[in-house]
């Protein structure tokens, strides 16, 4: 399985708005966005916006970079794999 | 002592807003509650699966019960202000199903079955006004369930903001404007089924449209009809009467 990133901006109703979109072997499987300085202490880490499927996770992880996020993903894909 | 002097006793304070008090009900109520002691940030009163030890009475600081999911996500399910009684009859269980932990330094009272039973048996308008409490107790976790099931992550936020400011006014710890905010944003997180990042979007939201203003732990509400519309805000749950006019 493959991730692929698309860089989107997202409208958070926030100042977080420089995203990722993470495709897995080209389905959307993830929203990830990058928390502004707002956050003080975890600004720049990468915030689970939205998961889809075995993705999906009701706490919201946060990521120090893009490849602690896709390797989280990827585990939770692997886990559970996506349907078709 | 002068029969119009308001008591600084947050118990008395609340319970007399439920209840017609006499003076020897009050006086009761002051040796009840005499005993607070000191408890720090982050102490469990009680814990899931032990017995409960008694009813704990909060007289200074903020606390909460709370449960942990298997994945370890935990939920808060009510807040404990100042004059605020834990389970009645807790001494009715055999085990605790949830925990009881202090958010923020307390002043905390440990009440035995026995002094329960007496106040309940004996006293009858103290009676009436804890079994009020209870009701409000229940009303209030009703309108926490409509907070998570049913509210944005501002409605969510903005109407508990709105129910603090109420209850802590009833019991002398705000303001008409004002009150110590002594929680993380991961415990409002836990408390309105949001992520820390939505509860710290949304509070900086509500600061940056001068709705509230946030210094440390004091909170201050520069907007209330604002904060209230935006939340929908309706006090009728926590049976105030004419103490919910603010």
């Amino acid at each position: 399985m493959n991730l692929r990133l698309q860089p989107v901006q997202v409208a958070t109703g926030s100042n977080d708005t420089e995203s990722q979109l993470v495709f897995a072997d080209g389905c959307l499987v993830a929203v990830l966005v990058r928390l502004s300085d707002d956050h003080q202490d975890e600004a720049g880490m990468w915030f689970l916006e939205a998961g889809f499927g075995s993705v999906a996770d009701p706490r919201q992880p946060k990521f120090a970079d893009l490849d602690e996020a896709q390797d989280w993903i990827m585990r939770r894909l692997v886990g559970s794999p996506v349907p078709g | 002592m002068d029969q119009n002097a308001r008591t600084s006793n947050p118990l008395i304070r609340k319970l007399e807003g439920f209840a017609s008090l006499s003076d020897a009900d009050r006086g009761l109520l002051e040796r009840v509650s005499a005993s607070a002691r000191p408890i720090a940030a982050g102490t469990d009163l009680a814990r899931e699966g032990e017995p409960p030890d008694g009813v704990y009475l909060i007289m200074d600081g903020m606390a909460c019960r709370h449960k942990r999911s298997a994945s370890g996500a935990r939920q808060i399910m009510a807040y404990l202000v100042p004059g605020d009684l834990c389970d009645l009859d807790v001494a009715l269980l055999d085990q605790m199903e949830h925990n009881i932990t202090t958010l923020s330094d307390c002043s905390v009272v440990r009440i035995t079955p026995e002094v329960v039973a007496n106040l309940l048996e004996h006293h009858p308008a103290v009676a009436r006004a804890l079994r009020k409490s209870t009701l409000v107790d229940e009303a209030t976790l009703r309108e926490w369930l409509v907070n998570v099931g049913c509210r944005s992550a501002d409605e969510r936020i903005a109407h508990l903001l709105c129910e603090l400011l109420l209850r802590l006014q009833v019991v002398g710890k705000a303001t008409h404007d004002s009150f110590d905010l002594p929680v993380t944003q991961q415990d409002l997180a836990d408390t309105t089924g949001l992520s820390s990042v939505h509860v710290n979007r949304t509070m900086q939201s509500l600061q940056r449209q001068e709705v509230i203003a946030l210094a440390g732990t004091s909170l201050q509400i520069l907007d209330l009809p604002r904060l209230k519309a935006l939340a929908g805000f309706k006090p009728n749950y926590l049976h105030l009467g004419d103490r919910a006019a603010a």
